[in-house]
């Protein structure tokens, strides 16, 4: 890498922001296919679960994760699904609303930009008339490619982990 | 309620060709209250597994029906299960899924209890100025009347008057051996607890995991992502042990699934499938084939999925799954799930089990969620009423033969009954073996 690459690829709390702040309008626009562009081809998506009251699982190969898949393509198959209008549960997607907040920058991890934050999302569910939110807190890894910050690692850590019916990746 | 008698809620005429259920299972809020009290609370359930307590003063929680209990591994190495209720107020004792305590304290005024269940010190108790009553009563935790476990399942009952474990799991104990057979360390559940809940009746979490019919109607959405995989779209996918079976697919021929009953309410239905390299159990195959023998090992890798009723299910086809039932209201079910493992499989085996556990078992993964709401469907669709007649445990009745066949043969297991066929075939009578159970139980309160 050289020094002209360091230097564009300083990620600003602004960059930061506008990315994910993106990333939680797709989703609750249901545009599915901006919302895979935004992630890298080798993407990380990770949602650890609960060991016990106060610990999370932390070796994905060793521990049961919510979810844990590398590479987009993965992502892209979850779409696949939620969109296919043969999944029962989803047929009707829930009406959803990404709140975020506390977004602060956490340094470099490898090349990966940190960036950390807090959600929640509520949605509605007019198959079931069920109203639903989660909260918890995202580490997002960003990466520039081609020029562009990309989503190379986003962690989901759920507060609340009681998963009422469904839970997917539109509404986290 | 009305004032329904057993054979208003299961119209059973074998010699007729009629099995069909009530409604009002499903849909009678005061029929689920006698249901908690005299299935769950008066018979044996299951409550966990040995490795959840594996060392000394380990412990876990769990409920029998409504009722909280602590299962904790004593000094002396012995596990117990008692009542997780103080004696002095009725606080709950412990509060948190596990862990482990040599002295579990009271929250409320520190009476404290050894891992035994023995009351070590009742506060303030010399100055107390007690009467001879309160002397003369024990302050211990109250053991369940019975406990016991099978090859690391831990099962108990509020009621002592209840078959003993071995007869109350009867036949159903094959099914164990094959899971518990797989490592000579045992079995043990993969850290991460997953729960779910759905607004619906916990029979239909019972009756689904018996339930071939659904497949192909309720997960077409998964198939398709199969399709996609299988056809190399994702190249980063998990290799699937569902892709390469037939037993689901519905285009077959022949034998390749059927399922069992066995006394007391446990069922079984299995799918056949060819030991291959994308199961986790496959890198033991040459092992349990030289240990076990062809007939045993090829059980080992079918797709089978077992409840122990009431309210416990061994999940073995996509990864494996232990799944506890635990009935809230008539229409609403929690589910605590497990990744279900034998100990000191290789790290390669365990990632893969680990990863295609997620992405088909989880509540947050491409399976489960279906299901879920396709109860919820029926459930919404049977608010209020006791009639007509369900029609969904009528399939295969001519296709039952009393006893075994060949293939149970194989493991020297003889269930009560037995169905074989094509995949088509999609058993529904072995639903019955639940509601026999139900029956029986329910016999206690409803004439
Ligand atoms: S309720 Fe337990 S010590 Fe009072
Ligand atoms: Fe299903």
């Amino acid at each position: 890498m050289n020094d002209l690459t360091l230097e564009r690829a300083r990620l600003t709390l602004a960059d930061a922001q506008a990315l994910i702040t993106r990333e939680a309008r797709l989703l609750d626009e249901q545009d599915f296919a901006g919302w895979l562009d935004l992630y890298t081809e080798d993407a990380l998506y990770w949602m650890p679960a609960w060991r016990d009251d106060n610990s999370q699982t932390e070796d994905p190969d060793r521990e049961l994760s919510l979810i844990y898949y590398r590479g987009r393509s993965n992502l892209r198959d979850r779409v696949t699904r939620l969109t296919s209008g043969l999944s029962p549960v989803s047929r009707t997607l829930p009406r959803v609303a990404h709140i975020l907040s506390n977004v602060e920058l956490g340094g470099m991890d490898g090349d990966e930009h940190v960036v950390f934050s807090s959600f929640v999302t509520h949605a509605y569910d007019p198959r079931s008339d069920r109203l639903s939110y989660h909260f918890g807190r995202y580490r997002h890894g960003l990466r520039q490619v081609d020029g562009e910050w990309r989503i190379a690692s986003k962690i989901i850590r759920l507060a609340n982990d009681l998963v009422p019916t469904v839970l997917d990746v539109n509404a986290i | 309620m009305k004032p329904y008698r057993l054979v208003d809620l299961v119209d059973d005429r074998p010699a007729e060709g009629v099995f069909r259920v009530n409604r009002a299972l499903f849909s009678d809020p005061e029929l689920f209250d006698l249901e908690m009290k005299h299935v769950f609370e008066s018979g044996w359930v299951f409550l966990g597994m040995a490795s959840q307590a594996a060392d000394l003063h380990d412990y876990f929680t769990t409920r029998i029906g409504r009722i909280p209990v602590i299962v904790a591994r004593g000094k002396d190495g012995v596990l117990r299960c008692f009542v997780n209720s103080c004696p002095h107020k009725g606080a709950r004792i412990a509060t948190q899924p596990s862990g482990n305590a040599r002295l579990f304290a009271c929250p409320y005024h520190s009476w404290t209890f050894d891992s035994s269940g023995a009351c070590k010190n009742v506060k303030w108790h010399n100055a107390g100025a007690y009467g001879q009553g309160f002397t003369e009563e024990d302050h211990d935790l109250a053991p369940i009347a019975r406990f016991g476990e099978y090859r690391g399942f831990l099962f108990g009952s509020l009621s002592a008057d209840v078959p003993s474990l071995d007869d109350h799991l009867g036949e159903a104990r094959h099914m164990l051996d094959l899971v518990a057979d797989q490592s000579d360390e045992g079995l043990e559940l993969v850290p991460g607890r997953v729960r779910f809940t759905f607004a619906a009746n916990w029979k239909m979490q019972l009756e689904n995991c018996s339930d071939q019919y659904h497949f192909t109607s309720t997960h077409p959405s998964l198939i398709k992502v199969l399709e996609r995989r299988a056809a190399g779209e994702n190249g980063a996918a998990v290799k699937s042990s569902l892709a390469g079976a037939d037993f689901w697919k519905g285009g077959d021929e022949g034998i390749v699934g059927g399922s069992y009953i066995f006394e007391h309410g446990h069922v079984v239905t299995w799918g056949r499938m060819e030991p291959n390299p994308s199961q986790a159990l496959y890198s033991s195959h040459t092992a349990l084939l030289e240990k076990f023998g062809a007939d045993r090992t090829a059980w080992m890798f079918n797709m089978r999925n077992l409840s122990l009723f009431p309210n416990a299910q061994v999940a073995v086809n996509a990864s494996t799954q232990l799944r506890v039932i635990r009935p809230i209201a008539h229409n609403l079910t929690e589910m605590e799930t497990w990744c279900l493992v034998p100990k000191g499989e290789s790290a390669e085996a365990r990632r893969l089990r680990i990863r295609q556990y997620e992405d088909f078992f989880n509540p947050t993964g491409m399976a489960i969620a279906d299901d879920n709401a396709v109860y919820e469907e029926c459930q919404t669709g049977m608010t209020g009423q006791d009639g007509p007649w369900l029609q969904g445990h009528a399939r295969g009745l001519a296709a039952t033969r009393k006893g075994g066949n060949d293939l149970s043969d194989r493991l020297g297991m003889e269930p009560v009954s037995s169905v074989a066929g094509p995949s088509q075939l999609a058993d529904e009578t072995l639903f019955q073996g639940y509601y026999h159970a139900w029956l029986d139980r329910m016999s206690e309160v409803l004439a």
